[in-house]
């Protein structure tokens, strides 16, 4: 059997004592080398997972581990050094002036050697492809440059798992295109997992697994692929299934019949290309 | 209320070193009733033309009519206030700007600064709150208790309870979860249909823009790039490519249709099950174009 490399046991939380539950007995594996999105409906408790991993908040009832490591006040900083997090807005993230320094923040923090760290900057820098870019300032880049760099600032630090938290959501469209090739890029060929949470549905047809929350609970375990048939299911729960799939639904409405529910437009029209080879 | 841009440019911090022309020589018009989608890269400048809208920022050099009122650098504009009145704004993440103690309190916010009396006030939020699909009794909570989605509702619910009769609307869905989107964007359209407001809709969504709006334009790097009916705009593949930005899914699928079977299929608005229809045939029919 596979060792899971995240752990939530029966985790119960709540912002406070008269507060509703956010989560109630969320529990879930996540493994070493898998990217897994965690999607849900506005406060179905997404980003409190999140936030429970690392250690910015802790559970009421439940545990949670994180490299076999049990996440508590004793263990954050041990916990952290594993789990890098990505936020939303790319602007809130920067501290250094040129994309160097801030790459070189949290590894400055860490007490890093200084020919260690120019490494890392480097490697880092490249796996994003943001290594023309030392001397920049980081607000004069695009949305989607900025995420990179906080992505670079991120893998320097040597995480063993990367959250990425609604990280693709201000961004323009190239911009969300830069982000998904370059986290694509990095998991296969970094040894990390990769937490997604996230509201684009083209976005979560990437993952290997998707956990789906509704109401703090855990909704489904599954592929992209067996998610997006429930289409109905879904979208009682807030959530929408994306336009290849619906295109897909419409089709098999009219009667086609197709070996693997398309995901992409390339399964798709590889599914149309065997129907009109056979009639 | 018909709006007009005429040879627009807008610096910030003029003659310090931080200079920064955001939009430059734009002309545009939008006719009263029409909704329009503004679309650009980040930093093309479409936060900046929005605030022209309701005179957060005068023009540098230019001429920006909205109806009956006129923004240049020459002259403040003495009506401001009516301006703000007339035009609602929808900023990005609007639901920040929450503050009330109670949500019926935060509607009526806007509508008291400007004078409304109190029953007219009660009639207005009444009529906001079910706009936005919210129900009554939320009213009297307060508007940090509510979720996301329903604060964001909240925050609309603010500016319509104005009676606008132009809506801005910056990036109104982002953030938001799937249903929440489709949810607030058929909102907006029929809001937009039932008060014949014109509505200008600043958007990342391509699918978006084309789904709603009759008109499109395209920034780039504080120019006007482009400008047309939504269908005829957004096949321009290499023109959009060019600009960071993309043909919407629908229309990307199609041309690989093209590429793949060789037989075009254009968008004209059709739904997905008509599409559907098309593709089946092409499919059944395509022995004779090979």
């Amino acid at each position: 059997m596979r060792e899971s490399f995240i752990e939530f046991r029966n985790v119960s939380f709540r912002y406070g004592e008269e507060q509703p539950w956010v989560l109630k007995d969320v529990s879930f594996v996540i493994y070493p080398d898998e990217w897994v999105a965690i999607i849900g409906h506005n406060g179905s408790g997404k980003s409190t997972i999140a936030k429970l991993i690392n250690g910015l908040l802790f559970p009421q009832e439940g545990e949670i581990f994180v490299d076999g490591v049990h996440v508590n006040q004793d263990s954050i900083w041990d916990v952290r050094k594993n789990v890098g997090m990505v936020f939303q807005n790319p602007d809130n993230q920067f501290v250094g002036t040129t994309v160097r320094d801030d790459v070189a923040f949290g590894l400055e923090n860490r007490g890093i050697p200084r020919q260690e760290m120019i490494d890392r900057i480097n490697t880092s820098l490249t796996a994003v492809a943001m290594n023309d870019y030392f001397l920049h300032e980081p607000h004069r880049l695009s949305g989607g440059q900025k995420q990179r760099v906080a992505i670079a600032s991120i893998l320097a630090i040597s995480p063993k798992v990367v959250i990425l938290d609604e990280a693709t959501a201000m961004l323009d469209p190239k911009g969300k295109l830069e982000i998904m090739r370059t986290i694509t890029e990095v998991q296969d060929k970094l040894d990390l997992a990769l937490v997604t949470i996230t509201h684009d549905l083209n976005e979560i047809t990437l993952a290997d697994r998707v956990i789906v929350m509704n109401e703090g609970q855990v909704w489904l375990e599954a592929t992209p692929r067996e998610v997006f048939t429930k289409k109905e299911e879904l979208r009682r729960i807030g959530l929408d299934t994306p336009f290849i799939s619906k295109l897909a639904d419409e089709l098999i409405s009219i009667g086609l019949v197709f070996n693997n529910h398309p995901l992409s437009h390339e399964e798709l029209l590889e599914e149309l290309w065997t129907y009109h080879s056979k009639m | 209320m018909d709006i007009s841009f005429k040879n627009v440019s807008y610096t910030y911090q003029p003659n310090t070193p931080f200079e920064h022309r955001a939009i430059h020589g734009l002309s545009f018009k939008i006719s009263s009733g029409s909704f329009v989608a503004i679309v650009g890269h980040t930093g093309s400048g479409k936060s900046t033309l929005i605030q022209h809208l309701n005179g957060l920022l005068r023009p540098t050099i230019g001429q920006v009519t909205i109806g009956g009122f006129q923004l240049s650098s020459e002259k403040k504009l003495k009506q401001m206030k009516e301006l703000r009145r007339r035009v609602g704004v929808v900023f990005q993440y609007p639901e920040h700007q929450l503050f009330e103690e109670t949500v019926a309190k935060d509607i009526a916010f806007g509508p008291s600064n400007f004078g409304v009396d109190s029953e007219e006030i009660s009639r207005r939020t009444l009529e906001a709150i079910k706009a936005v699909g919210l129900p009554e009794p939320l009213l009297e909570r307060s508007p940090f208790d509510l979720s996301g989605g329903q604060m964001r509702r909240v925050a609309i619910a603010g500016v319509l309870a104005m009676n606008p009769e132009v809506l801005v609307l910056d990036e109104p869905t982002a953030g938001l979860d799937p249903r929440g989107q489709t949810e607030v964007m058929d909102m907006f359209y029929q809001l937009h249909q039932q008060k014949q407001l014109t509505t200008i809709l600043v958007t990342h969504s391509m699918e978006d823009a084309l789904h709603y709006a009759d008109h499109v334009i395209i920034l780039d790097h504080g120019t006007k790039y482009m400008e047309g009916k939504p269908e005829e705009v957004f096949v321009k593949k290499k023109e959009l490519n060019k600009v960071q930005l993309d043909v919407p899914e629908v229309i990307q699928f199609l041309f690989k249709v093209e590429k793949k079977f060789g037989v075009r299929l254009t968008y004209h608005g059709q739904g997905l099950n008509e599409i559907a229809n098309e593709l089946h045939s092409i499919i059944k029919g395509a022995d004779s174009i090979e």
